[in-house]
């Protein structure tokens, strides 16, 4: 008998089905990881998503004014909620609020009282100042206090000083707001560049950097 | 037609398998049918509910308040179409019911939990479906949360952008996540159709599934039985079946849980999109989830704020606080019957005070999470003058390791007492029985 035995194939069959096994899965698995990719839409900056930029009017952004330019005297110690209007492609207006993070906050308070670490040279007179309205910590929209010292989010309660510089007086944000410079042209509150710190979402100021770019090498 | 139908299809021995599986007669035992029950009303109105909805975020003119046509009122197709179906006849009824029967799956799936990990039934061989259970609340949980966000008025928008926040605060990979997972930069043009995919059709399959997996599972395994059956038929199967004591049961628990859930939307209102309003920039006060996710967010608002770079990935509270804390409370739920080291088949459910410190763990951790969904509240604690922003978060931090604690000694000592009660009973029935002689 053993004059016949078979020699051993080379691979046993149950070798050779997992490996086959192991080897198609691993192949599918991979293919169908990468149709997660096409989950993920490309990103377009198109005008109305780029941030406030420089030469931007800021119009109200309340639904019954929305779109139309915001004056000096519509402001006060109490919020008012601008987005930035720049001009589209073909030069058309177009309110910048493609990306809802463009919300602006704008207080005017008497003289004096706006101090560091605000950006004076950067507010119209040293009275009116505008800041991201948007919180640093989760992207909520940021309120008036109900308590009158200063702003409120209304997610996590998270405070700010609007008269200092909208540093964190309080709950979770990691960072101020991001104050937005302006100044006065005729009747209009004028952009007169990026936000002086980087705004929500960005968490890194290399991210913000190269975002900023990203925009000026679109406009170039 | 039974022996047509039987001939063709061997009816019989599907009644002999699956029809007749007994089911124990104990109240505590309705929960997961409850369970079920709240989960094919679910599937029946939101059949209807989809029929007249429409997914998409782009803008139209409101029809209800078309505005001039220099200046038209836009608001998103998705939000018309909810104003739309609270226009139709019973369609506020309609989504009120889908609402409610939400809410009250998770509650039963919660306490039909409840009753699984206090009477020991997670024990073996039923560890595979304490963690297939386990996966159908999570998922249950997702679902209810992208319905949330499908009427997309104002709330829904701000709580996906608390959604996408949280997402996105994932280290390293967190951005691309969240763009994948709702279609590009909030808000994506594409991201209620992609809400709506998930909320209809990947989720719903995912329950359904483990469901179907859960019960095979459950029929296969049998039910703990309840201890009288130990004394009437020691290591028998007790209970009634399926076909045809059980069912008439399970009908009339269904249409009786239906018009409860009927009469509660009639008179509770959920969720009034009209006065939420489209989305805007407007924030909307004291924003919460649903009472089952308070704790996630409780946890959110004590958690102190900070942030650390590691290799460029950014760790800050929100991750911590909103996807690290919950996987780890998850973690330690799925891990529950491995704490079980018999090696013997469970038969009977356990009497929870037998196991006290099973018990009083348990009741210490359902207390942790009623703390942390407390701390949800502390903007309404701070405004009412209970807290103060000095001092709440020291306070809440303090009650989320006291309270446990003391709910885990109180509870160690209750079952104590309650022991010694019964003990002192059963001698005195001896005593009692000795005189007897
Ligand atoms: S989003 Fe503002 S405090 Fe959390």
């Amino acid at each position: 008998m053993t004059r016949y035995k078979r020699q051993d194939p080379e691979i046993t069959r149950r070798k050779f089905i997992n490996v086959a096994m192991g080897t198609t899965a691993a192949v599918g698995g991979v293919s169908l990881l990468s149709t997660l990719g096409a989950a993920n839409p490309i990103f377009r900056l198109t005008r109305d998503k780029m941030p406030p930029l420089k030469g931007d009017i800021l119009v109200h952004a309340e639904a019954s004014k929305e779109g139309q330019p915001i004056r000096i005297s519509d402001l006060s110690d109490q919020l008012v909620r601008a987005w930035p209007m720049g001009k589209g492609e073909n030069g058309e207006n177009v309110i910048r609020k493609g990306d809802p993070n463009n919300i602006l906050a704008l207080y005017r308070f008497p003289q004096g009282q706006i101090v560091a670490p605000t950006n004076l040279e950067a507010t119209i007179g040293g009275e009116t100042v505008a800041y991201s309205d948007v919180c640093t910590h989760a992207g909520c929209s940021v309120a008036d206090s109900d308590q009158g010292d200063g702003m409120k989010c209304p997610c996590h309660s998270g405070q700010y000083d609007p008269k200092r510089g909208c540093v964190v007086i309080g709950g979770p944000p990691p960072r101020p707001l991001a104050q937005l410079p302006i100044k006065l042209e005729g009747d209009n509150l004028v952009v007169t560049g990026f936000f002086l710190a980087m705004p929500y979402p960005y968490t890194s100021e290399a991210e913000w950097e190269s975002f900023k770019k990203e925009v000026e090498d679109q406009l170039a | 037609m039974n022996q047509w139908l039987d001939e063709r299809l061997h009816i019989s021995r599907l009644n002999d398998k699956f029809l007749r599986k007994a089911f124990p007669v104990h109240h505590s035992f309705f929960l997961g049918e409850i369970t079920l029950f709240s989960l094919i009303i679910l599937i029946l109105t939101g059949i209807l509910l989809a029929l007249s909805y429409e997914p998409s975020n782009s803008l139209i003119v409101n029809s209800f308040d078309p505005g001039t046509t220099d200046k038209p009122n836009l608001i998103p197709a998705a939000y018309h179409s909810a104003l739309k179906i609270n226009a139709m006849p019973f369609g506020d009824m309609l989504r009120r019911i889908h609402h409610w029967t939400a809410n009250i799956m998770v509650a039963a799936a919660v306490i039909h939990m409840m009753r699984i990990y206090f009477t020991g039934a997670f024990k073996k061989p039923r560890e595979i479906n304490w963690w297939i259970g386990m996966l159908l609340l999570i998922f249950a949980a997702l679902t209810a949360v992208t319905g949330y966000v499908l009427p997309y008025d104002n709330y829904a928008y701000n709580t996906l952008k608390v959604i996408y926040g949280i997402a996105s605060s994932i280290p390293w990979v967190g951005e691309w996540v969240a763009q994948a997972a709702f279609a590009g930069k909030f808000p994506g043009d594409g991201v209620i159709p992609r809400v709506y995919g998930y909320h209809i059709m990947l989720l719903p399959m995912i329950l359904v599934a483990l469901t179907a997996a859960h019960m095979l599972i459950m029929i296969k395994q049998k039910h703990t039985q309840p201890q009288y059956a130990k004394r009437i038929a020691y290591k028998k199967i007790v209970g009634v079946p399926l076909m045809t004591q059980q069912t008439p049961i399970m009908l009339l628990l269904a249409v009786a849980f239906a018009a409860i859930i009927v009469l509660f939307s009639a008179f509770i209102p959920v969720h009034p999109v009209e006065f939420f309003g489209p989305p805007s920039t407007t924030p909307i006060n004291n924003i919460k989830p649903d009472w089952y996710l308070l704790w996630v967010f409780g946890a959110l608002a004590i958690i102190p704020s900070f942030e650390v770079n590691i290799f460029g990935g950014l760790i800050g509270s929100e991750f911590v606080g909103a996807i690290v804390l919950p996987t780890i409370i998850l973690l330690a739920m799925f891990a529950v019957p491995m704490l079980d080291r018999s090696r013997d088949n469970m038969y009977y459910a356990e009497n929870p005070t037998n196991h006290p410190v099973r018990l009083a763990a348990g009741v210490a951790f359902m207390a942790l999470l009623v703390v942390w969904s407390v701390a949800g509240y502390k903007p309404e604690l701070i405004s009412s003058g209970i807290l103060t922003t000095g001092n709440a978060n020291t306070v809440l931090w303090i009650a989320t390791f006291l309270v446990p604690a003391l709910c885990y000694f109180g509870t160690l000592g209750i079952v104590r007492g309650i022991r010694a009660l019964r003990e002192s009973d059963a001698r005195d029935r001896a005593a009692f029985s000795h005189a007897d002689d």
